[in-house]
């Protein structure tokens, strides 16, 4: 018994000590992080080769998947190692999240984040920052924290106010009189910008309505009340079949739909078709396929050309100075205040796109150019 | 009868699973048109003699030769040996309840029409088919509303149905009752009549010897011997002693009784169906147990013996109306489960497996499941005390088990229900009500709970018996309660019961004066 | 034979179920092993193992909770949603009548407690099915905070978070290590190395057979290498970090649940109503009762799963407990529970959850998409159950068994109608 007992905690012993051996310690490590403090690191500069991580959204739109391929081949281009993710379409939130802290863990020095919902990534940011990586919100701008480093995009306020433009100047040009009678879209309310493109366009539809000369038809005015739930098609869909029936339902005529992309717009065509009613103007954004096809036939009035090459390219030029340990380009170093501090940000002005206009703003698209000919 | 040709010779069928040898050098020999019975004890090999047959077990897997209708076969499986008309019914029947008796008749042999099945077709077979086999039902009724009785007639028409030459039964009368019993055993000799062969299994050896011509008994996976019922003489101990292996003296041990007083009383107990209102499944019972007393209830299936023991355990079945209990001279309340286990009641259920164990469990957790607080200190089972006291019943039940770790599942039926019964003697008792404790139980494991049960009343503890065969309640009780539709119409002392005056009282609704 | 038969039954317990966990248990092994060679070492590293503890850690919780829903014979498919709409209420609450965290935290298990009620009013006491009453839960509660948050994403506050993305706090000298986090090692393997010699001494009380000493040695050693290297890898992050509070309050959970359903009367009475209800009832078990806190304890788990998810992600959002139900449930099948009840333990839906969650994070490591991850998962959750599924349609397993069948002496016994042979060869599959 007793050769037992002392054999058995020599083996205990040894077991310990055999992963004891096997263990080393991330303190030492780490600690630049610690005294990096929250100033990014622009100055350092880092390996031509390093790791970059992008998390983007789930695939809900055209856009994000060209964004994701464009970032892959870019970074690939630029000589760097590039990894790529969307979030799963179910657990989007939490997918992302663990994304993210696995980009850290690999050492990413640059993660490029395409937020799902902007203000829980406080977490994952803090560790991204705490490991020493610089930090990129990608068109949405991550809330709730002091440790996201840059902020690029599109000005989508001034998407929004292209947005009102163009609807009164299509329903302008179908109707020269007003008043006009208009119902208003927004975003999904989990997305910093949905609010940035309606209070845009309001900029520009507000002094109308107040004026008598644009009617909400609905009277339903407040982004509560407008906002599509995930940006989703179906939503914006069922929304619109019942302010049709409640709205709409004798020969009240709807002018023009506010609709803050060209998914959803798409949606409120369907369902307005669906009711055989006149598709009245309706604006969109983001140059997807189909919804071009749909402004050359005549159905959709406007989209927004968020060239999304350019920002792509331009997110990879600011990974670039990073790696060369210069400042990147900024040209809004106080407008974007995400609560906790104010992200400096690159803003790329938008182009409203037209059928009149489409062919001469999608002449670069391979994709775009085709559809606009004849 | 001895002249006619054989039709099936099973030669020196051997079965072995790794490790066990479940057949050895069995001969069975089955002539055209007999009933053909298999005796032997539970293990014996008699199922696995059948699945060899019936290509359950199929042709590779065993050595020995089939030969039927004077050819050798080789089954594959079990549709092969359908093919060649050999239909196996089993003790679970294979019926599916929601479906109408045609339904079933010709589930996977439905005659084909020029659009799917021809429905006429077959609601004109299976009314000539229920005429054969005697069952007067609307072919359109839904096979879960007709009884166990007439759903095994089903079965058999479904049998014929796929043109069977050699018909197996595998405890055919298990679950009837005896007039449905009579019924089958009479259809057999029916169809034995028009050139059908019957293989039948059974543990009631009246009915072999009311019905085979031939009996074969194996035991430990060897053949025994062949008799030839007329020929030789057959009775009961005769294939008891052939099974056994020995002569059983008697079929119940030896034992005097020491009957107490009264001590547990019921009055004008009556209760009314769970579903439907106006039906009283219960009608004014009374009964008295005095301690150390083993108190018979004699009646047909559905006469309410059941439902009579479950609504006085916490009143489990039915919805109590009126009625009183007394025990030990005072009145108790018995509302639930709890409160009658707490009253010293304990009730082992007729069906073992579907509510009478958790088969999931292993033997010392159910042994001990009924009062776990007998082995817990704040709520936290201890295991030691677990393992001891089923340690404890193992040995004085005799339970056949390597270990109280063992699952129940893979106990025989006999072991599994001395399980049950110290399941409940771990609650103390007083007062034990068994429910046909000894259904689907071997010869030698019957004798053991006969035992069992004669020592708790021994111990001073009352029990009640309910059970369906009557040898064994005359055999067993000390005084016997006849029931008949939810009414006790009769009391009988041992010294005065025969079959034929319980039968007369388990059928009428006239009270003979209690004494 | 033996000693590998014993080792095999000593080391994972006698129940019914353990030859699957056995096997999940290996497979866990092999994933950790896989990923670890494959990621070039980056799965076993500090600040890995950190971020999948807290990642993964209110999946697991609410793995605990719906192990003893479906050992009961239900399924709680509301998990997701009372997670989220107990968020949402905890941060409303928190922000709007500024209440401190720690209010908070018990105001979510109280709306927790009282979703549950409800839930276990219906199933136990009207009798409507599990199924339906927490598929209605899901629609409801999903509903309620969208309702209540107006699918607006509310921040929570700073002490708040800690119960997601907290750390112990550095005391004492400085080691190099975490302290804290190697005091709760070494009480660990204090705990491990008691409860071998209790088990011990238990078995000798019982006359049961002592397993041989080398194998207690083994095993103990076994665990303790396992939790030295844990302890090691969570005290040796990045300083700030440690073994995540999240984690421990997981750890803890398991402890004590595994206690209750292990050796309490209450839990053996979830796994009797599970095994055959009317059985159970007609041995004295209050059926309704166990029903009732069956589901009630679900979802106050579920509450706490949720307001940890929404401390780490430091807000409430619309999307929050999206999935969690399937996520949940397929760690408890994936851990050896059977779809009908009656079987399963929490240590194996525990393996089960580390399963997918390594899986996931391997995965991840490796810039899988999500898009495969799912796949993958999905078919890990179907051969694992079609695994148990063929290995009881082939009467018994044994992993090791199954190894060792080239080279043993006493053959298993057939899976035959003859139930009762008391031969010596039915003791030999005793671990199937």
């Amino acid at each position: 018994m007793r050769k037992y007992l002392t054999r058995s905690i020599a083996m205990i012993g040894a077991a310990a000590l055999l992963t004891l051996s096997a263990c080393g310690t991330e303190r030492e490590g780490a600690a630049p992080a610690d005294t990096g403090g929250s100033a990014a690191a622009p100055a350092k500069g880092f390996a031509a080769d390093a790791l970059i991580g992008v998390a983007l959204p789930s695939k809900t739109s055209e856009n994000w998947v060209l964004a994701g391929d464009l970032f892959t081949n870019g970074l690939k281009e630029a000589g760097f190692t590039s990894d790529v993710q969307y979030a799963g379409a179910s657990t989007t939130v939490a997918d992302q999240q663990a994304q993210i802290s696995a980009m850290v863990t690999k050492g990413a020095k640059v993660i490029v984040i395409g937020a799902t919902d902007a203000a829980q990534l406080t977490t994952q940011v803090k560790q991204a920052k705490e490991a020493g990586a610089v930090v990129i919100a990608y068109d949405r701008l991550i809330t709730n924290t002091p440790d996201v480093d840059y902020y690029i995009a599109f000005d989508n306020f001034k998407v929004g106010q292209l947005q009102g433009q163009a609807l009164l100047d299509g329903m302008k040009a179908k109707k020269p009189e007003a008043p006009w009678t208009v119902e208003l879209f927004s975003g999904s309310p989990d997305d910093n910008n949905s609010g940035v493109f309606f209070n845009g366009a309001m900029d520009v539809l507000k002094p109308l309505i107040d004026k008598g000369d644009v009617v909400v038809g609905s009277g339903q005015t407040d982004i509560k009340q407008t906002a599509i739930q995930g940006w989703k098609a179906e939503n914006a869909q069922q929304r619109m079949d019942s302010l049709l029936t409640s709205t709409y339902n004798g020969d009240k005529k709807l002018d023009g739909v506010l609709s803050p992309n060209d998914t959803l717009a798409r949606a409120i065509i369907t369902s307005v078709k669906g009711a055989g009613k006149d598709i009245p103007v309706v604006t969109g954004q983001d140059s997807e396929v189909e919804s071009v096809k749909s402004i050359m036939a005549g159905e959709q009035y406007s989209t927004i050309n968020k060239d999304t090459r350019k920002l792509v390219a331009e997110t990879i030029g600011m990974v670039k100075s990073l790696q060369a340990g210069t400042e990147p380009t900024i040209n809004d170093k106080d407008s974007y205040d995400n609560g906790q501090k104010v992200v400096p940000a690159y803003l790329l002005p938008p182009v409203i796109v037209t059928k009149d206009n489409a062919a001469e703003s999608y002449a670069n698209d391979p994709k775009l150019a085709p559809l606009t000919q004849g | 009868m001895m002249s006619a040709p054989v039709l099936l010779e099973m030669r020196s069928i051997t079965k072995t699973f790794p490790g066990v040898t479940a057949l050895a050098d069995v001969n069975l020999e089955v002539r055209q048109g007999e009933i053909h019975a298999i005796c032997g004890e539970n293990g014996a090999g008699k199922s696995t003699l059948m699945k060899v047959l019936s290509g359950v077990h199929p042709h590779g897997t065993y050595t020995g030769d089939i030969v039927y209708q004077g050819e050798q076969v080789r089954f594959s499986d079990i549709r092969a040996s359908e093919r060649a008309g050999i239909v196996i019914i089993h003790q679970e029947l294979a019926l599916v309840p929601g479906m109408s008796i045609t339904e079933n008749i010709f589930l996977g042999n439905e005659p084909r029409g020029r659009f799917g099945i021809d429905w006429k077709v077959a609601q004109r077979r299976a009314l000539e088919l229920m005429e054969e086999v005697g069952l007067q039902e609307d072919p359109d009724t839904l096979v879960k509303d007709i009884g166990v009785g007439k759903q095994q007639l089903v079965e058999i028409a479904k049998a014929f149905a796929k043109d069977v030459k050699l018909l197996i039964l595998d405890e055919p009368t298990a679950a009837l009752n005896e007039a449905d019993s009579r019924h089958l055993l009479d259809l057999l000799r029916g169809i034995r009549g028009r050139g059908v062969t019957s293989i039948i299994i059974s543990h009631k050896l009246n009915e072999i010897e009311a019905v085979a011509d031939t009996i074969t008994i194996l035991r430990d996976g060897r053949t025994i011997e062949s008799l030839d019922v007329r020929a030789d003489g057959v009775n009961e101990d005769r294939i008891v002693r052939g099974m056994v292996g020995r002569e059983l003296h008697s079929r119940f041990p030896e034992h005097t009784p020491n009957i107490g007083e009264v001590f547990f009383e019921v009055r004008d107990w009556t209760v009314r169906h769970p579903i439907s209102a106006d039906r009283l499944v219960c009608k004014g019972s009374s009964f008295t147990v005095r301690r150390g007393e083993i108190v018979g209830f004699a009646g047909l299936m559905g006469a309410g013996r059941t439902e009579l023991a479950m609504s006085l355990f916490g009143r489990s079945y039915g919805v109590y109306l009126s009625g009183r209990i007394f025990k030990d001279g005072e009145e108790v309340q018995l509302r639930t489960v709890s409160d009658a286990i707490g009253h010293g009641l304990a009730y082992v259920s007729e069906d073992r497996k579907a509510i009478g164990l958790n088969l999931l469990d292993d033997i010392k957790t159910s042994m001990v499941a009924a009062k776990l607080s007998k082995v817990a200190t704040h709520g936290v089972v201890d295991p030691v005390r677990e393992y001891r006291y089923a340690e404890e019943y193992r040995q004085s039940l005799r339970v056949k088990t390597p270990s109280v770790d063992e699952g129940v599942t893979k106990l025989s039926g006999g072991n599994q229900q001395k399980v049950v019964l110290a399941k409940w003697m771990f609650t103390d008792p007083d007062l034990l009500i068994l429910d046909e404790p000894t259904r689907g139980i071997d010869v030698g494991a019957k004798y053991e709970i006969y035992g069992i049960i004669q020592r708790l009343a021994d111990q001073g503890k009352g029990v009640i018996v309910i059970s369906s065969e009557l040898p064994e309640l005359i055999g067993l009780c000390d005084r016997i309660y006849t029931v008949f539709e939810g009414t006790v119409t009769g009391e009988v002392p041992r010294a005065e019961a025969d079959p034929e005056l319980l039968m007369k009282q388990m059928t009428s609704t006239k009270k003979t004066p209690i004494r | 034979m033996s000693r590998i038969k014993d080792l095999q039954k000593n080391l994972f317990g006698g129940t019914t179920s353990n030859a699957r966990q056995f096997g999940m248990i290996f497979t866990l092994v092999a994933i950790v092993l896989l990923f670890q060679i494959w990621t070039d070492g980056l799965t076993l590293t500090s600040g890995n193992l950190i971020a999948v503890v807290s990642q993964y850690s209110y999946i697991l919780i609410l793995a605990i909770g719906m192990l003893m829903v479906i050992v009961a014979g239900h399924i709680d498919l509301s998990v997701g949603s009372v997670a989220a709409f107990t968020g949402i209420v905890v941060a409303k609450a928190m922000q709007e009548f500024s209440l401190p965290w720690p209010v908070g935290i018990l105001l979510g298990l109280a709306v927790g407690a009282l979703i549950g009620a409800w839930q276990g009013f219906w199933v136990a006491y009207v009798g409507v099915p599990a199924f339906i009453v927490t598929l209605a839960g899901m629609l409801l509660f999903r509903g309620g905070n969208q309702y209540i948050g107006n699918a607006d994403t509310v921040p929570v506050s700073e002490g708040f978070r800690t119960i997601g993305a907290g750390f112990l706090p550095e005391v004492g000298p400085n080691t190099g290590y975490n302290n804290l986090t190697l005091l709760l090692g070494l009480a660990a393997c204090a705990g491990v190395i008691w409860r071998e010699l209790k088990s011990r001494q238990t078995r000798r009380e019982m006359n049961a057979d002592v397993a041989p000493m080398w194998i207690s040695v083994l095993r103990m050693a076994v665990m303790v290498g396992v939790i030295v290297f844990a302890t090691l890898r969570f005290a040796g992050g990045r300083v700030g970090t440690s073994l995540p509070i999240s984690g421990i309050i997981l750890i803890v959970l398991v402890l004590a649940y595994s206690h209750y359903t292990r050796n309490t009367i209450g839990g053996r009475h979830i796994y009797a109503v599970g095994g055959n209800s009317r059985a159970a009832e007609l041995s004295g078990v209050k059926l309704k009762r166990v029903n009732f806190l069956v589901m009630m304890n679900m979802s106050v788990l579920a509450a706490l799963a949720g307001m940890i998810f929404v401390a780490r992600s430091s807000a409430s959002g619309p999307q929050d407990g999206l999935s969690w139900e399937l996520d949940a449930i397929a760690a408890v099948f994936i851990g050896g529970a059977a779809v009908s009840g009656g079987l399963g333990t929490i240590s194996g839906s525990i393996v089960g959850g580390l399963v997918m969650a390594l899986l996931n994070n391997g995965l991840q490591l490796e810039g899988v998409g999500s898009d495969m991850v799912q796949i993958i998962k999905g078919l890990v959750l179907l051969l694992a159950v079609a695994f148990d599924v063929y290995n009881k349609s082939q009467g018994r397993f044994s992993i090791i068994g199954s190894l060792m069948r080239p080279f043993r002496r006493d053959d298993p016994p057939p899976p035959t109608d003859r139930p009762s042979p008391s031969s010596d060869a039915d003791k030999a599959p005793v671990a199937g």
